[in-house]
């Protein structure tokens, strides 16, 4: 009776095995067709759509189960897109191991975050033990696109070191709402005054210039760096710089080119980064 | 008297015997029986599984191929949408799986949308942590009904500041919370896991406080004591850090002037590693 059982199991145990293995090569199979494929598919799929908001009693239970699986994962993506700011144009999963214990899967995403473009790669372990699961994040690769980027080297670097992905998008995220806070500020001060501000390197850059028409060889120009630490600490930093020509310099009792930066530094820290740069420009426009 | 009251006992047990064993037959006869018809059932299984893969890769070649797609063909067709339906479907979730890895929440509404349950993931340096889990009450205004999220953490404060005014917000600066002291509770595992003359005076629930010594030379009982302070609860470094050791000329040594640079600007372990490869500690 013994063997019996036992043969029995064991022609389980490997029906088992080939159902997994199939059903695995099921899912390759499907994520190769929608990543090779998916565009040419849209149309079929919006024909099933429209079909079902129609109410066609010919849809199948299964197929409507699906369409309705569909629009429900549809929805909590644009959920997730809202809440964490990112937004994830490709997504190409590969696995690479797969056995009971361990699974090992490799991701490779495209996206952007505000106008801050990304492409990320990077691979899962997953390990299931009978009373614990571990899941770690090995092989990290960031490439990041823009002018903003020139000074995340260190930052990336250290991130890819230590495969914090989690760190990594916390700070892009904080990163890029403070690029587009400084974008927003410089065209607003662009668009009020004309005439006295100049954004040498377009709006999405670090430096503003400001230039009374009436003291042609006086330009103060403001820095505005966005700084991330190696562990991901944003910090925005002003900084004015004050040009004069040489008669005006002459003219300069009170010192002000030199006394105008730590001044400035001062006027931040009391009003804020809006009210002194406003300020400043004031003070050119008479 | 006696005798005929014992055999009638022991007629009694051998009945009760019989029985037993028959049932355990029985047992062994239904649990063959359900094998049987398990192997049955899953044969059946792979044979559909077999002909839809089959199908499938026929799909895919014709696909790459470019050969147009034949609607006449109604099994087929159907056969297709399901793929499709299937393919689309699997990308999706591929794209739910990929945002709970690198944004770490995971919201579920119930049914009638009155409440709603978010999964906060941490993580650190690559390793995923704990999970916690909050439910909130959407009926009149949106309230904490349930959560597990542990009590050094100040979950009322932030919720009083927050829930009802920017609900991202809430979710954001707590998630920081959970991840920082997720990350700082993970440090100090790492402190024991790999520099293991690092001996741990003390720490609190919060991980903010923390207090350790480092021996500076093998044979001698010179030590040097360090204590970190983290005064921001939602960052994982220190703000502030003391190193004391009775060699007070140790302690004031450029070295270790620099090595208090190092355990302000880099995370515990990190840290540590860096003075054991320098010469500073053992």
């Amino acid at each position: 009776m013994g063997t019996m059982e036992q043969k029995l199991n064991e022609e389980l145990k490997q029906l088992q095995r080939e159902i997994e293995v199939c059903e695995a090569e099921q899912d390759s199979y499907v994520r190769s067709i929608s990543l090779q494929h998916g565009e040419a598919l849209r149309g079929v799929l919006q024909t099933l759509y429209n079909k079902k908001e129609k109410g066609d009693g010919t849809l199948k239970k299964d197929v409507s189960k699906l369409i309705t699986d569909i629009t429900d994962t549809e929805k909590d993506l644009r959920r997730q897109t809202n809440i964490s700011g990112i937004t994830l144009t490709e997504c190409c999963v590969k696995t690479l191991e797969k056995n009971e214990r361990k699974t090992i899967q490799q991701y490779r995403l495209t996206g952007h975050c505000c106008f801050l473009s990304f492409q990320v790669e990077f691979a899962l372990v997953d390990i299931q033990d009978s009373d614990s699961s571990l899941q770690k994040i090995t092989d990290l690769n960031v490439i990041l696109d823009g002018a903003e980027f020139k000074d995340l080297c260190a930052f990336v670097s250290r991130v890819e070191e230590t495969k914090s992905l989690f760190l990594f998008f916390r700070t892009l995220r904080l990163f890029s709402e403070r690029c587009k806070q400084r974008s927003c500020t410089l065209q607003y001060f662009k668009e009020k005054y004309p005439d006295v501000v100049r954004l040498p390197e377009g709006c999405r850059s670090e430096v503003m210039m400001i230039q009374s028409p009436k003291l042609p060889g006086c330009t103060m120009s403001i820095f505005w760096k966005i700084s991330v630490s190696k562990e991901g600490v944003v910090q925005p930093k002003l900084e004015l710089l004050m040009k004069m020509p040489e008669q005006a310099q002459k003219m300069d009792t009170n010192n002000v080119m030199e006394t105008a930066p730590e001044a400035f530094r001062s006027l931040l820290k009391i009003f804020g980064v809006e009210a002194s740069i406003e300020s400043l420009i004031k003070s050119v426009c008479f | 008297m006696d005798i005929v009251r014992k055999q009638g006992v022991f007629d009694h047990l051998l009945m009760l015997e019989k029985a037993g064993t028959a049932g355990q037959e029985k047992q062994k006869q239904d649990h063959l029986k359900e094998l049987h018809a398990a192997i049955l059932t899953l044969r059946a299984k792979r044979e559909r599984l077999f002909a839809e893969t089959a199908a499938l890769k026929d799909l895919k070649d014709k696909l790459d191929q470019g050969l147009p797609l034949e609607e006449e063909e109604t099994d087929d067709f159907m056969q297709l949408e399901q793929f499709l339906l299937k393919s689309r479907l699997m990308q999706l979730k591929d794209l739910q799986t990929v945002y709970h890895l690198i944004g770490g929440y995971n919201l579920i509404e119930s049914k009638q949308g009155k409440s709603v349950c978010v999964s906060f993931r941490t993580a650190f340096e690559g390793m995923y942590l704990e999970t916690y889990n909050l439910e909130m009450d959407l009926r009149r205004t949106v309230q904490i009904s349930r959560h597990n999220i542990p009590p050094c953490v100040p979950l009322e404060r932030l919720a009083k500041e927050h829930l009802q005014a920017d609900f991202k917000a809430f979710l954001e600066i707590l998630s920081l919370h959970l991840n920082a002291l997720a990350g700082r509770k993970q440090q100090v595992l790492l402190i024991k896991e790999l520099i293991g003359t690092v001996e741990i005076i003390e720490r609190n629930q919060l991980c903010n406080f923390l207090v350790f010594m480092c021996k500076i030379q093998e044979e001698t009982e010179a030590a040097v004591l360090c204590t970190l302070e983290y005064g921001d609860l939602t960052q994982c470094l220190p703000t502030r850090v003391t190193i004391e050791s009775e060699n007070k000329t140790l302690a004031e040594s450029p070295q270790w002037k620099k090595n208090q640079v190092l355990l302000m600007e880099s995370p515990v372990h990190s840290a540590l590693l860096t003075m054991r490869k320098v010469g500073s500690i053992v």
